[in-house]
């Protein structure tokens, strides 16, 4: 089972590449086909993205060490590819705006691009992860980063786009609206994910904070949003300002999943791909 | 936000400065920046350390400024003060706005001037589809007021209903639950306590190390009655469990199996499973002086009285020591003191060996224990329960600062011409306009649906 739910991670990565490629045609040839497919085809990967991590979870308790697929680096990844479609499907039956897929969905991909260089064995739970924290922590921990994903995506578009030319054009107040929403998600999400995470601390190590290295970086993410959300009401803080803002931001959320671990050393080991 | 124009007295400047937007967002900014740099440098190594890693200069410059423990810094806690100073000024400086639009009495906005976005006519007076407006109304936001009013030589009405004037307060719960948090780690830090205990199996202890390497007595005893480790097939290690006695005046009062994740309290104060490992026990040694041959058991990390007089202790010792062919086995440092003297620094070999020793006393090894012990972390916080209420103001918080509105709606029926009457819909909120667009569009439909 373990086995079947590896190849189907496998198709589900070159399917999110398969799937990118439709939204950039949807955007370059303005046909209604392709973003027609496009959707169909995230929603078909991402049934088979859920079904993979499900076997995934099944296949542990198989081998008599049964928890969650939120481990390590390779099931984060997996799992962050996974939020990355789930958040954007959402934002798209929202806003029926196709093009923000063609930035998207390419996130995803690489979270799985990279999830498949690591090595996928399902390893028992160490001592410090054998809590019921773990699925709320990481569950709303990456469901925020991946909404400051999304973020990051359609402030992409709007820079690459040059939507500030046209500031006042109803098309450019959408994306600068819905980069401000997908924030207040990725913030909300961040919060209840470091909250989750200060309880989980407190019962492991004895201290709700202590200025570890990953729990530090999640903070200044997380200033570095709230003095967005704040910029919201300064004059002049809003098009492209606000979207080379949320890239700032989401460049910290990328360093407090990956720098953190792969840079200095702390408490959160577990999360790097060396075992 | 609201600026006062200048001239403002120096009172005032510094009260606007301390409640505007632009402080917080610049002093949420600093706080992010410099929170980098304990993330880089080693935090609460020695100060040695810092000179010998980063040289006299940079390493001058770090402890001077006290980025060693970057997080505990005055400046550091100065701007987290600012903050909430920030906070608190700001927060009293529009909360008693928002609180007059929520008294408000929304009878006094039936007579605003509004432009509508929706108007059609319907057949019939306005009182004929007054009833429908009412229900309409109620249905989607709740209690309905209304005022007639004369037109075109007939009776008019207009209707009004608000929903959601209390989410005005959403963004002062967040900033209130964040002094909150403030507060509970305030009260953690000036009443409460943290430190670390390690005992070997079987071992009682009465105190506990904090940080800088005090000693802090506990007012119970713990002991450590069995320390198990369990692993999985493949080796790696799946649980270690503490079983543990809290002896109160020497009598059993409380047992607990500490596992990680799964922490003991006694007396309020918290216990944490936290590390372990393999460390000498009770070191057996034989003493000859004076003519006399007697055995003692000494316990590592104490003065232990010796029968007839006088103390020792364990300093170091290893298991096994090779010196070639003088001598290879078990070695331990001691200190010995005899009655009334100075104390000595003593090597001591296994029994029977051939290695010289002089001085008064001879001491010999008889057995070395090596026993399993077990690290605790020990924790006392009375200011915890005030970082939980903050962080649940806080959620609750965002989701009505960020997804609750104030929204009103206006329904106008005036008389048209033909007996026929003419209705405007219009609407505010304070935000989320779609969904305001969406009160008023079902509410078209509603009163369309007559027809």
């Amino acid at each position: 089972m373990e086995a079947i739910s590896n190849t189907m991670l496998v198709a589900v990565t070159f399917a999110y590449l398969g799937v990118s490629v439709l939204y950039l045609c949807n955007m370059v040839f303005k046909r209604g086909f392709f973003g027609r497919a496009a959707t169909i085809f995230t929603w078909l990967t991402l049934a088979a993205h859920t079904t993979a991590i499900i076997l995934r979870w099944v296949a542990s308790y198989e081998q008599g060490i049964g928890h969650a697929p939120f481990s390590n680096l390779f099931e984060s990844l997996v799992f962050f590819g996974w939020t990355i479609a789930v958040i954007y499907l959402f934002i798209e039956g929202k806003t029926r705006l196709k093009q923000i897929g063609a930035f998207a969905i390419p996130l995803a991909f690489f979270a799985m691009l990279y999830a498949l260089k690591l090595d996928p064995g399902i390893k028992p739970l160490m001592p410090a992860l054998k809590s019921n924290w773990l699925i709320a922590h990481v569950i709303t921990c990456f469901l925020g980063y991946a909404g400051f994903a999304v973020s990051a995506a359609l402030s992409f578009m709007y820079l690459l786009t040059k939507q500030e030319q046209t500031a006042g054009s109803r098309r450019a107040l959408t994306l600068d609206q819905l980069i401000y929403e997908t924030v207040v998600v990725g913030f909300i999400l961040l919060t209840a994910g470091i909250v989750t995470g200060s309880i989980w601390a407190n019962s492991a190590w004895g201290t709700y904070w202590q200025w570890d290295p990953k729990e530090t970086w999640s903070l200044i993410t997380w200033l570095v949003y709230a003095a967005l959300l704040h910029s919201r009401y300064m004059r002049g803080w809003q098009g492209r300002r606000l979207a080379w803002f949320s890239l700032i931001g989401f460049g910290c959320v990328l360093f407090t999943y990956f720098g953190v671990n792969l840079l200095l050393s702390g408490l959160h080991s577990y999360a790097t791909g060396k075992t | 936000m609201s600026e006062t124009p200048s001239p403002a007295s120096p009172g005032e400047r510094v009260w606007n400065f301390f409640a505007s937007v632009k402080l917080s967002f610049a002093l949420l900014l600093i706080l992010a920046a410099t929170s980098v740099a304990g993330t880089l440098l080693p935090q609460k190594e020695p100060a040695q350390l810092y000179l010998e890693q980063f040289g006299p200069t940079w390493g001058g410059l770090i402890l001077g400024l006290g980025l060693d423990d970057m997080y505990h810094a005055l400046w550091f806690l100065l701007i987290m003060s600012l903050l909430a100073a920030n906070l608190v000024i700001c927060s009293l400086n529009r909360l008693p706005g928002a609180l007059k639009i929520i008294r408000k009495d929304p009878a006094v906005d039936l007579d605003k001037k509004r432009s509508p976005a929706h108007g059609f006519t319907l057949a019939g007076t306005p009182a004929a589809s007054a009833e429908t407006a009412r229900r309409a109304l109620a249905k989607a936001l709740g209690k309905v007021w209304e005022k007639p009013f004369q037109a075109g030589g007939g009776q008019g009405l207009v209707l009004l209903s608000q929903k959601g004037a209390w989410s005005r307060l959403g963004v002062y719960v967040v900033h209130f639950s964040v002094l909150v948090i403030f507060a509970g780690a305030m009260v953690g830090n000036l009443f409460g306590f943290s430190g670390m205990v390690t005992i070997n199996q079987g071992q009682t202890v009465d105190h506990i190390m904090q940080e800088r390497g005090q000693e802090k007595l506990l007012g119970f005893e713990l002991r450590l009655d069995k320390f198990t480790i369990s692993r999985y097939p493949n080796g790696m290690i799946s649980e270690f469990r503490s079983d543990v006695t809290f002896l109160q005046n020497g009598r059993e009062a409380q047992k607990n199996s500490l596992v990680v994740n799964d922490p003991a309290v006694f007396e309020g104060i918290d216990f944490y499973q936290s590390s372990y490992g393999q460390r000498p026990g009770l070191v057996t040694v034989r003493v000859s002086r004076d003519g006399q041959t007697f055995d003692a058991k000494l316990e590592p990390g104490r003065w232990n009285p010796l029968p007839g007089g006088g103390q020792a202790g364990v300093v170091e010792v290893h298991q096994n020591v090779n010196m070639g062919q003088m001598y290879s086995g078990p070695l331990a440092r001691l200190a010995y003191q005899p009655e009334g003297g100075e104390p000595l620094a003593i090597t001591a070999f296994k029994a029977g060996n051939r290695m010289p020793q002089r001085g008064p006393v001879k001491i010999e090894l008889v057995d070395l224990e090596i026993v399993p012990y077990s690290g605790l972390q020990v924790k006392y916080d009375p200011g915890v329960w005030l970082i939980w209420v903050g962080c649940s103001l806080m959620v609750i918080g965002f989701f009505i600062a960020f997804y609750l509105s104030h929204q009103k709606v206006w329904v106008r029926l005036e008389p048209a011409k033909g007996g026929r009457t003419r209705v405007e819909i219009s609407g505010a909120a304070n935000k989320n306009r779609l969904k305001l667009e969406k009160i008023m569009e079902r509410l078209a439909g509603a009163m369309r649906g007559g027809e």
